[in-house]
Formats: C-alpha cells, sequence, structure tokens
C-alpha cells in the first residue's frame, strides 16, 4: 500500500503546497474546495482555502461572518479567505513604494488603473502572489503558518487562464519582481509534487466538455496533467425493478431514470478518456451549511477508497 | 386565446437578449425562442456565444459561424440563422474596418500588448459581442435577432461595456494614454516633470512591471487612437440600441432559494439601468411530487435514493420561487420551466420548450388578472 499508485488522492493532495480547484460555473468548485478543505486540515495540515468570488458563499457554507478579505480560522487547522485581486495588487505597490503619497500618485493614476485592469494576466498572478507568498511565510504580521493553500479558482473563463497566467506574465513583462513572482509561480504550476491541479464537473454534456477541454488547454498551455477529477452532484442509481405504477411515483421514477441514465452516459465518456483517479459525489438532499459538507466529507472519504 | 397574452416572439421586440448566470440554460432557452420565431414566420438570427456540442450540431453551427451567420436546417415559414461570437475575430475585423491605413492597420494587430489582450481592457471584449450584434441588427435581414449573452457570472460586464468604452474615450485616459511617454531615449517623459518623485515613479515601474510592458502599452494606444472616434460614435448607437424600448430582456436564472441574491440583484440592476426586462424564468425547477403512501427510505445518509432526493428537491425549489416571487414586484412576470428528463437539443425539443415558456407566460398574465 506504499505505492504512489494507491495512495488516497486526500493523502495525495496533503503533500501539495497548493491545490487548484477548477471547473465550469455552478459545477460546486466551493462545496468541493470546502470538503478536500476540512479533509486536508482533519489529517493535520494547516490549510487556507482562498475564495475569488465577492459574494463569499464560502463563508456562508462553512458558518463563518463576511471577512471584508481578512483570513479566518473557520475550524482547527483551516482558514478561509475572501480575496479582492484588485487589493492584492494595489498592495504591492504600496509595498514597493513605501512612501504613502508616491503610492497615491500611483494607484490613482489613470495609466496604472488602466494598467490593473487591462495588464493580461495580472490579476489573476495577484492571485496566485497571494497564496505564494502565505506558503514561504511573507503574510504579514499575525498571518498564520499555512502549508496547503486550496484556491477556489474564479468562474469566470476557463481555470486555465488561471494557470497559465504566469507564463504569460514571464512573457509579456519581462524584468522586475512581477516578472521574477511569474518565473517561481510558473515552476510551482508546472511541478506536480508541489502544486496539485483537482477539476470539478457535473456528469452533464456541457461541464464534461468543459472539463475535458480543460485538460487539453493545461496539456498544451501548462504541460501537465490534473491530480484529481470530481464528478458532483449525481443522481442516485435507478431502482433495477420496473417503477411502480401509480401517476405521481412514475414520474418521480422516470425523471430520476432519465437524469441518471444522462449521468451515466457522461460518465462514460468522462472514463474513455480520463484515466486518472476520479472521485463520484452524490447530489445530497442537504441544504448548504456545514451538515452538507459532513456529508459530502464522508461520501469523498468513501469514494477514495475505491 | 393568444393575443390577450404577452407573446415573447410577437415581433415587437426585434432583438432579444437573454441573460442570467452560467449553467442555467440560457443557450438553450435562447435557441429555442429563436425556433420558435421561425416557426410564426419571421426570417430569425440566434447569436450564441458557447453552445453545447449537441445544440451545435442541431443547430449545425461550426467553426464557420464564427466568421458568419450560418442557415440552419429547420422547415418553417421563417428562415433560421445562427451564429457564435468570438470576441477576438470581431476586435480583429473592427480595427480592420476603423484603421484609415494600412500602417495603422498592421500597428494595431502586431502590437504585443494587443495580442496578449485576453483579459479584459476595460470590457473591450465584451463590447466586442454587442459590435457584431450590432453590425446585423443593421442590416436588416433579420425581423427577429435574439443574443445569448457571455458565460459569466458577472455578464452585466457586457451590458455596461458599449457605456465604459464611451467613459474611457470621455474619460481623458486615453489623452493621457495617448500622449508620448517616452522620449526619443525610451525614457519616462514625466519622470523628469515630477523631479526626485518623478526618478523614484520611473524606478518604480521599472522594477515592478518592467518599461517593456508600459512601452508595449503606450504603442498599443497610439497605434489605436485613429481608430477611436469611428469606436467612440458606434459605441454610442449600440448603447442606444440595448436601452431601446423594443429591446427586450430574459432573465434566466436557476432554482433553489441561493440563487435568489443572484437574480434580484441582477433584476434591479437591469431595472434601474433603464433597460426592458421582460420575464424572469426559473429554468429547471425539480417538479414537486406528492407521492402518496410509504416510499421506500434509503437509511443511509450517504445513498438517498430518488425518492429521497427528488421530493427534497421539489420542495426546495418550491420554496426557492415562493421566496422570489415575495421579494419581486407583482408586475414583474416570473414563470417557472420544470427540469425535463433530458435537455432539449433537437429543434422539436427546443420548439416544445419555447412553446412551454410561451404558455406559462399567458398562465401567468391569466393569473394576475384573475388576482388583481
Amino acid at each position: 500500500m506504499e505505492g504512489n499508485r494507491l495512495m488516497n488522492p486526500i493523502e495525495q493532495l496533503a503533500r501539495r503546497q497548493l491545490v487548484v480547484v477548477t471547473g465550469k460555473g455552478g459545477v460546486g468548485k466551493t462545496v468541493v474546495s470546502a470538503t478536500i478543505g476540512r479533509a486536508l486540515a482533519a489529517a493535520g495540515r494547516r490549510t487556507l482555502i482562498v475564495e475569488v468570488d465577492p459574494r463569499e458563499n464560502l463563508h456562508q457554507m462553512m458558518g463563518t461572518p463576511p471577512s471584508g478579505g481578512d483570513i479566518l480560522e473557520a475550524e482547527p487547522r483551516l482558514w478561509v479567505q475572501n480575496l479582492k485581486p484588485r487589493q492584492v495588487l494595489d498592495q504591492v505597490v504600496r509595498d514597493q513604494l513605501r512612501l504613502e503619497l508616491l503610492a497615491r500618485r500611483v494607484l490613482d493614476s489613470l495609466i496604472y488603473q488602466q494598467f490593473a485592469t487591462g495588464a493580461p494576466g495580472l490579476k489573476e498572478l495577484a492571485i496566485l502572489g497571494h497564496a505564494y507568498r502565505l506558503l514561504h511565510g511573507l503574510g504579514g504580521p499575525g498571518a498564520p503558518e499555512i502549508q496547503t493553500v486550496i484556491l477556489d479558482a474564479p468562474a469566470t473563463g476557463h481555470g486555465v487562464a488561471l494557470l497559465s497566467a504566469p507564463a504569460l506574465v514571464t512573457d509579456v513583462i519581462t524584468n522586475g519582481p512581477f516578472s521574477r513572482m511569474a518565473g517561481d509561480l510558473a515552476t510551482l504550476i508546472a511541478d506536480s509534487e508541489r502544486c496539485g491541479i483537482v477539476v470539478v464537473t457535473q456528469a452533464e454534456e456541457m461541464p464534461v466538455e468543459e472539463a475535458l477541454e480543460l485538460r487539453t488547454a493545461l496539456r498544451d498551455r501548462v504541460r501537465r496533467e490534473p491530480e484529481l477529477l470530481v464528478v458532483n452532484g449525481l443522481y442516485p442509481p435507478a431502482p433495477p425493478e420496473p417503477p411502480p405504477s401509480t401517476g405521481a411515483e412514475n414520474e418521480l421514477v422516470s425523471l430520476w431514470r432519465r437524469r441518471r441514465k444522462l449521468n451515466d452516459r457522461e460518465l462514460a465518456r468522462l472514463k474513455e478518456s480520463w484515466t486518472g483517479p476520479r472521485i463520484e459525489l452524490p447530489q445530497l438532499p442537504l441544504d448548504r451549511g456545514l451538515p452538507l459538507l459532513s456529508t459530502l466529507g464522508r461520501c469523498f472519504a468513501e469514494s477514495a477508497r475505491r | 386565446m393568444k393575443g390577450e397574452c404577452m407573446d415573447l416572439i410577437s415581433g415587437r421586440n426585434p432583438l432579444i437578449i437573454v441573460v442570467g448566470s452560467g449553467g442555467v440554460g440560457k443557450t438553450t432557452l435562447a435557441a429555442s425562442l429563436g425556433v420558435l420565431s421561425a416557426r410564426e414566420g419571421r426570417d430569425t438570427l440566434v447569436m450564441t456565444f458557447d453552445p453545447s456540442m449537441r445544440l451545435k450540431q442541431t443547430l449545425g453551427v461550426g467553426e464557420e459561424a464564427r466568421l458568419r451567420e450560418v442557415p440552419v436546417a429547420l422547415d418553417a415559414p421563417g428562415e433560421l440563422h445562427a451564429s457564435l461570437l468570438d470576441a477576438k475575430l470581431t476586435f480583429d475585423r473592427l480595427i480592420e474596418r476603423y484603421a484609415p491605413d494600412e500602417e495603422s492597420r498592421r500597428r494595431v494587430l502586431e502590437n504585443r500588448f494587443y495580442q496578449h489582450l485576453s483579459g479584459t481592457l476595460g470590457g473591450i471584449l465584451e463590447y466586442m459581442a454587442v459590435e457584431r450584434l450590432f453590425e446585423v441588427a443593421g442590416d436588416g435581414r433579420y425581423g427577429q435577432v435574439v443574443l445569448d449573452t457571455p458565460p459569466t457570472r458577472q455578464a452585466l460586464d457586457f451590458l455596461e461595456a458599449p457605456k465604459r468604452i464611451i467613459g474611457f474615450l470621455d474619460s481623458g485616459a486615453l489623452r493621457v494614454a495617448l500622449k508620448p511617454w517616452f522620449d526619443e531615449e525610451g525614457r519616462l517623459k514625466a519622470a523628469s516633470r515630477w523631479g526626485v518623485l518623478g526618478r523614484r515613479a520611473e524606478r518604480f515601474l521599472d522594477e515592478v512591471v518592467g518599461m517593456d510592458l508600459l512601452r508595449d502599452m503606450a504603442e498599443f494606444f497610439q497605434a489605436f487612437g485613429p481608430l477611436f472616434e469611428g469606436f467612440r460614435q458606434r459605441a454610442l448607437e449600440v448603447e442606444e440600441l440595448l436601452r431601446s424600448k423594443q429591446t427586450l430582456f430574459v432573465l434566466v436564472t436557476g432554482p433553489g432559494e441561493e440563487r435568489i441574491p443572484d437574480t434580484l440583484f441582477f433584476a434591479r440592476h437591469l431595472e434601474e439601468a433603464g433597460y426592458n426586462l421582460g420575464p424572469i424564468v426559473v429554468n429547471r425547477v425539480h417538479p414537486r411530487f406528492l407521492v402518496g403512501g410509504e416510499t421506500p427510505s434509503s437509511q443511509d445518509p450517504l445513498h438517498p435514493n430518488g425518492w429521497e432526493l427528488l421530493t427534497w428537491a421539489g420542495e426546495r425549489d418550491r420554496r426557492g420561487l415562493v421566496e422570489l416571487a415575495k421579494l419581486l414586484s407583482r408586475e414583474q412576470p416570473l414563470v417557472d420551466l420544470p427540469l425535463m428528463p433530458d435537455e432539449p437539443t433537437d429543434l422539436p425539443s427546443l420548439e416544445a420548450l419555447g412553446r412551454q415558456l410561451d404558455s406559462r407566460l399567458c398562465e401567468w398574465e391569466r393569473y394576475v388578472s384573475r388576482t388583481s
């Protein structure tokens, strides 16, 4: 049971410094990030989940108050943070310039503002760079010591935009600290010993399509494979016997069967071309919140044992 | 019966824009409205961003739909066409059109900053989608255009793109950006004016972002300069089209209470910004099953069975709908469409979906007039 081949996905991810959770919007990236984060923390790893979404869904789900960007401890060894890329970028400027007067002048200048919103890959770099600083103990005074950062990637665009940003930035910006940081990050992302990429999908046509495209794009642009595929929100396996003949039940079972059949078809398509480790998670009759996360954590562990 | 109902595909709204968060079925609904419109005898264009493979097959659109409108093999009184929106391609075409000469065209297209413009420069890429829309709306070939919007959560960026472009062009940022920033030796000019601070700023810029990028950006804006006036005029016209009373917005959302804040935000924003918001469609709602008698229990929280899951989901989605209805004004049309056993991807099922939406709207109107 020692070999890499048989290692549980959670044990695998617990060896990574950075875990990027990516996938199409609406497939449950945040729920999966939280589930993985709780599992890593339970396994003894000091973990921070970073969410890049102004709505702070993660905080709601974990029962932590809205943070306004602060790092909050949600559970033992587990922290959460909502990140605003622009604030991170502005902070870099302040750190570099030191003089507040000068920093203000740069931050208020139109060219900086156009630059901050327009420069290719810069926002993505700010997100990754933030994770990098925390991992290297550069999070500033009061920042907890973090062993793994889980990045719940923004839903907009492909996650590949985030993952390929460092390489892009080193191409566009040729010198200076951004360039150096981008270089370090590109190396980190390419290193599958240090960085894990988790692709979340649902067994439906569009999400599966996007997951497969994402993998191709990762191969092309980041030259690596994702570490884990999580198929979320599966309908329960349909009953083997023909449905009972009462009207309402009939409709229910028929919907159940057909939705599961669609799940099975898309699962088969995934299995055909995706040979790496895969976790399958059911749809559960629970509202968002800690009870859901706990049950999902058990489902995750069960699926990981298979 | 039809006459007294709000009729989405009546021809009163030559442009219908389908908006909403990602993954709620916008594209499918846009396609179904298109099929319906062609059935009603209007020449129709459906413009989409990112349809599923099956939907692409159904509509018969391949890569060539990025360049032109492609006819859909639908036997209907009106012709149905489909196109795919490709922001970068549209941008390239726009530059070809507005560049006053070959030299300016080449300078923009070959600029390194432009080539890497993968994110959004103040929403320029979203704007390109609207731009393409304007191209087809202007030529009068279609009695009905249905526009699907980008698969982003912040789909509102898309609507604000023309305004932001105009704002950017008017703000003086452009004049700043168009100024020759660098002198003959490639040194930042402003740096000398700012004295000590300026030299420090220059060192900072060089150290932090690298002068190369700034030079590329400055060059981009300068190369882009001659194109701006045509660009600005166009943005104003696009803005007018989006705000026209004849343009109708259909807001699509998913079921469940967790979607409500998003939906409300969207709806309020559209109305406050003065867009003509039509129906809100809650898509893929789990039906409510009134299952009589005992249903088998799985006795296992990790493996709920379909009876447990689907009755729960039906109640959850119902709660969400009721809650949403409470928070919206009575005059706001709100309809739900059930989760189908199979996703509608062929032409007959798309048409059926469109008809269902139409009849749900009718029911809503009758309900409102009965209870008021």
